[in-house]
């Protein structure tokens, strides 16, 4: 049966999947998230918040076979919830690293995170856990990797690019702006305009270029 | 976009960050040697690598992740390339020993985690990389994919005489990338000619989003105010 379909998961919560129950995460897990276990979550190993989930790949599954490549491509199939993918990378299964990193990202499109037991991968979840809480509760500002548009003075760019012609320093490239108001006008002026301004070999290189 | 004959690989190109030379010269040599790409070291400022019209790649060291020492500065720089580019990637690699330094063992931080969760939140893809070598074949599978979502490099990358002016001028335009001005420089000859089309029409020729286009000719027409120079 693939479930690979949204859950509920209550504000703060963490779903797991029942046969996580008593495992080492579950236990690292206790009392620094609220973790709840259900039965039938299929493919999905943690549920996060209701559009993150984890499916996790031990490093016995690497060394099995290809059964977890079949798992995370019916998951990807199935499900439009984002699916991050935790793998075990260990001395054993580290040779199977990088083809999995190719399927995952490159090719699934997912994302992938590799820790080296079961212990990092409980603190990695409450990591995980926290962000989505900010995300839900809309604290967009605490993460310092989104692009906050600033509203930028256009000014000192502006008297840049008109230093940018040839011929053109910072004193011409101010008088310049301020005659004709704008680079598109400033573009689109002719010899005798810019002459009035500037001089006429730089009249001339200004047109040219 | 180049085509490349027929039983041929396609010949990519992959723009390089100049800081690169020193500290990523395996990187820059692996991909030249091993993948065939050609790689054009320029100054980007911006990122480590650009290696498609839309997808930036920083190349960042695990050990940066692993205390705020560095936070600042890796925050602004994605900050600023999530304004520039449709994509960005980070590249996270492990640190070299040093000689005479028997395999350091990697101490995972809360902090780490906490910085890997921001990205994921943010969009922004991660890849791991052990090496230099690694990194290399990396960025060409990222230069591959790209190329077959119709997004790779596909202007000369080296420019001379008087079309550097032009180069220079076009990224001076505070919203657009270098892979951006590159692709402005062949399209449109003159700033004039920039200044006089559409947005549509600069955004297709530019290979930019509609929004992109929109922007840089909002800033081409932006009526200059002397009092607001600081």
């Amino acid at each position: 049966p693939v479930t690979a379909g949204s859950v509920v998961v209550p504000y703060g919560h963490v779903i797991g999947n029942e046969k996580w129950r008593g495992s080492e995460v579950a236990q690292k897990l206790q009392g620094k998230v609220r973790l709840i276990f259900e039965d039938g979550l299929g493919l999905v190993d943690f549920h996060l918040s209701n559009r993150t989930c984890i499916l996790y790949i031990s490093e016995a599954d690497l060394v099995a076979g290809d059964e977890f490549k079949r798992r995370l491509v019916r998951f990807r199939n199935a499900s439009n919830l984002r699916g991050l993918v935790i793998v075990e990378k260990t001395q054993i299964s580290d040779q199977y690293f990088s083809a999995v990193q190719k399927l995952v990202v490159l090719e699934l499109g997912m994302v992938l995170l590799p820790v080296a037991n079961q212990g990092e991968a409980a603190q990695l979840i409450v990591q995980l856990v926290s962000v989505c809480v900010r995300e839900q509760s809309r604290d967009q500002g605490s993460n310092p990797f989104l692009h906050k548009q600033r509203p930028r003075l256009a000014e000192p760019a502006l008297l840049q690019t008109a230093q940018h012609i040839p011929g053109v320093g910072k004193t011409k490239a101010l008088l310049l702006l301020q005659h004709f108001g704008s680079i598109h006008r400033l573009c689109n002026a002719s010899i005798s305009e810019l002459e009035k301004v500037v001089g006429q070999t730089a009249a001339r290189q200004i047109h040219t270029f | 976009l180049s085509r490349h004959p027929p039983g041929k690989g396609p010949s990519l190109s992959i723009l390089a960050d100049s800081r690169e030379i020193s500290c990523g010269a395996e990187v820059i040599s692996s991909l030249r040697a091993v993948h065939g790409l050609r790689v054009q070291v320029c100054s980007l400022g911006s990122s480590d690598y650009i290696v498609s019209t839309r997808l930036a790649v920083e190349r960042t060291f695990q050990s940066e992740l692993q205390g705020p020492g560095n936070r600042n500065r890796l925050s602004q720089r994605l900050q600023r390339l999530q304004g520039l580019f449709q994509r960005v990637c980070v590249i996270l690699e492990t640190d070299r020993a040093r000689p005479g330094e028997t395999s350091r063992l990697f101490q995972r931080t809360q902090y780490y985690d906490g910085v890997l969760s921001a990205l994921v939140q943010a969009g922004i893809r991660i890849l791991f990389s052990s090496c230099q070598e690694e990194t290399a074949v990396l960025l060409k599978d990222l230069a591959l994919l790209e190329h077959r979502k119709g997004a790779a490099i596909g202007v000369p990358t080296e420019l001379e005489g008087p079309r550097q002016d032009l180069l220079g001028f076009y990224l001076s335009i505070p919203t657009l990338s270098y892979v951006g001005a590159l692709q402005l420089c062949h399209c449109f000859g003159c700033p004039r000619d920039l200044a006089n089309s559409s947005p549509s029409a600069v955004a297709a020729a530019a290979r930019l989003s509609r929004d992109g286009a929109e922007e840089i000719q909002r800033y081409l027409r932006h009526s200059f105010d002397p009092q607001l120079l600081p």
